[in-house]
C-alpha cells in the first residue's frame, strides 16, 4: 500500500501548500443554501438523487442521497441510502472568470443497502452466534477523493448561485481491509470512481 | 460540432463503463463477459482432455481461498510446479464477504493456474448478494461432472445461510445423482461445511448421511470450511470424511483416485514455510 499512502501524503501536502495562498476572494456567508445533487456510481446505486446544505463558508457539504441499484446490475432491485459528507480545503477562481477549480475535495460516506439478502448486523440476521460475521452486509463506509468544477453565477440577495460538476475517487471499509491485509492487491484494484453534479440557485 | 459532441459523449461513455473502477455497489452481480459462468468455462476445459475409465484421476484440494490473495498466489505457483495434475478444486468460501470484486480477485490469481479450477458454494460467498454473484460468476450452486470413471456431486450445504429449515443441501436431489452412475465407476462428493459441522442443517444429518452411506461407489465425501485437515469416519457407517486446509494454512492436498475406491492422499506444503 506503499503507492496509496505516497498518493495520500501528496494531496495532502499539496492542498495544504496551497491553502494560504488561494484564500477564498469572496466573503462567503457561513452557512447555506440548500443544494440539489445527482449522483453516478462510486457504490451508492447506478444513480443517486439527494440534496444538502452548505456549512462551513461553502466549504463543507453534508447531503443525503437516495440511489438505484436496478435488477439488472444486482440481480434484485435495491435502494441505496447514503449520508455523505463533502469537505473542499480552497477552491480558488480561474482569474476573473466565473470558474472555480477545487483539485481535491475529499469526504467520507456510510451507506444503507436495502433488500432481505443484507443484514444490519449478524445477529439481527438471526441465524449465527455473536460475532460469527464482523462485518454488516447492508451498511458500507469510505472515504473518496476528487477535483471539482464549479460555475459561480452572480451573487444574489441571499447567496450566490453555484454548480458543480465533481469525480471522486474512493473506497469501502471491506475494499480497505482486504488491500491492508494483503500485499499483492493493488490500489487500482480497491478503488471506486464516482461523479455527480450538484447546485444551488 | 454537433458530431463532435456527441462523438465525444459516446466515447467518455464507454471508457466509463468499460473501466472497472466505475462501480455501482460492491454488491452488484455484474461481471465481464470471460467472467461469467467459469465451472462451465473450466468443465470445457477439462473435458477437452478426456481420460479413460481405467486412468488415474489425480486433483489439488484445497478450501477457502477468502481475501488471503497473497496466499493464493503463492498457492498457484506451487500448484503449476506440479506434474499430472489433472484440475483444482476449492471446497467454497472463494470470498470473505461476498462482494463482487472479491470473486474477481481471486479468479484473477486462480487463473494463472496451468489446468482448470473447479469450486463449490461456501458460506461466505452467499453473504449478502453473494448467491447471485456466485451463480453469475460460476453457476449452479448443485452440479455434477464426470472425469475418468469419477462422477463428482457438488452440492450447497451451508444450511445455516438459509436459517435451516431442512432445505439445503437438497436431499433429494443428492439422492438422484448418487444413484445415476451411467458412465462412471466411483463417486465423489464435495461440499463447503462437513455433516459434522455446526453450520450444516441438524435437521438434514440423519438423511444426508444415510443418502451417502447407501452408496457403494462414494470413495469419500470432501469438504473445506474448517480451515484444517481432517480424516475420519465420523457416523461409523463406513463413509470416510476428509477436510483440508485453507489457504492461510500453506497446505493443500493432491488427491489421487484409481481402482474401485481406491485413493491417495499427499500433502504439499508451500509459501515461506516450505
Amino acid at each position: 500500500m506503499g503507492q496509496m499512502r505516497r498518493l495520500l501524503l501528496g494531496l495532502l501536502a499539496y492542498g495544504w501548500a496551497l491553502q494560504p495562498v488561494v484564500a477564498q476572494q469572496d466573503a462567503q456567508p457561513s452557512a447555506g443554501p440548500f443544494f440539489v445533487a445527482l449522483h453516478f456510481a462510486g457504490g451508492t446505486g447506478l444513480v443517486a438523487v439527494g440534496g444538502g446544505y452548505r456549512l462551513a463558508h461553502q466549504r463543507l457539504e453534508p447531503e443525503v442521497l437516495v440511489g438505484y441499484l436496478p435488477a439488472k446490475v444486482a440481480g434484485r432491485a435495491a435502494a441505496v441510502l447514503t449520508l455523505k459528507a463533502s469537505y473542499i480545503p480552497f477552491s480558488p477562481r480561474l482569474g476573473h472568470s466565473s470558474w472555480e477549480v477545487s483539485p481535491v475535495a475529499a469526504g467520507g460516506w456510510l451507506s444503507y443497502t436495502t433488500g432481505q439478502q443484507y443484514f444490519l448486523t449478524n445477529n439481527s440476521a438471526g441465524r449465527y452466534r455473536p460475532g460469527y460475521y464482523w462485518w454488516s452486509s447492508a451498511v458500507r463506509v469510505g472515504a473518496f477523493v476528487g477535483p471539482r468544477l464549479t460555475r459561480v453565477g452572480h451573487p444574489g440577495t441571499r447567496h450566490t448561485p453555484r454548480q458543480t460538476l465533481y469525480a471522486e475517487l474512493g473506497t469501502n471499509d471491506l475494499y480497505l481491509v482486504s488491500a491492508l491485509t494483503n500485499h499483492t492487491l493493488r490500489l487500482t484494484d480497491i478503488l471506486t470512481l464516482g461523479a455527480g453534479v450538484k447546485g444551488s440557485w | 460540432m454537433n458530431s463532435w459532441y456527441s462523438c465525444g459523449c459516446t466515447l467518455a461513455l464507454t471508457g466509463l463503463v468499460g473501466c472497472s473502477l466505475v462501480e455501482y455497489s460492491p454488491n452488484q452481480t455484474h461481471m465481464p463477459a470471460t467472467e461469467r459462468a467459469l465451472t462451465n468455462q473450466a468443465l470445457q476445459r477439462l473435458q477437452a482432455h478426456p481420460k479413460g475409465k481405467s486412468d488415474t484421476v489425480r486433483f489439488v484440494f484445497v478450501g477457502d481461498t477468502q481475501r488471503f490473495y497473497d496466499e493464493t498466489e503463492q498457492f498457484v505457483a506451487s500448484v503449476n510446479r506440479q506434474r499430472n495434475i489433472d484440475f483444482v478444486f476449492v471446497a467454497g468460501d472463494i470470498s470473505d464477504f461476498g462482494l463482487a470484486r472479491e470473486f474477481r480477485w481471486v479468479h484473477e490469481r486462480l487463473q494463472q493456474l496451468q489446468v482448470p479450477y473447479l469450486t463449490v458454494v461456501g458460506n461466505h460467498d452467499l453473504v449478502g448478494n453473494g448467491r447471485a454473484i456466485y451463480q453469475t460468476a460460476y453457476g449452479p450452486l448443485n452440479y455434477t461432472f464426470r472425469y475418468g470413471g469419477t462422477k463428482f456431486i457438488c452440492l450447497d450445504t451451508n444450511g445455516r445461510e438459509y436459517s435451516f429449515g431442512a432445505r439445503v443441501p437438497d436431499v433429494p436431489w443428492l439422492q438422484q445423482q448418487l444413484q445415476d452412475t451411467t458412465g462412471s465407476r466411483h463417486t465423489v462428493v464435495i461440499s463447503h461445511v462437513p455433516p459434522t459441522d455446526e453450520d450444516f442443517d441438524p435437521a438434514l444429518v440423519p438423511s444426508y448421511t444415510a443418502a451417502l452411506r447407501g452408496c457403494p461407489r462414494l470413495v469419500f465425501h470432501l469438504s473445506g470450511h474448517v480451515h484444517r485437515f481432517s480424516a475420519g469416519k465420523p457416523f461409523h457407517d463406513g463413509v470416510t470424511y476428509l477436510t483440508t486446509y485453507s489457504l492461510a494454512k500453506h497446505r493443500y492436498h493432491i488427491i489421487s483416485l484409481w481402482g474401485q475406491r481406491q485413493f491417495r492422499l499427499e500433502t504439499v506444503t508451500y509459501g515461506p514455510d516450505a
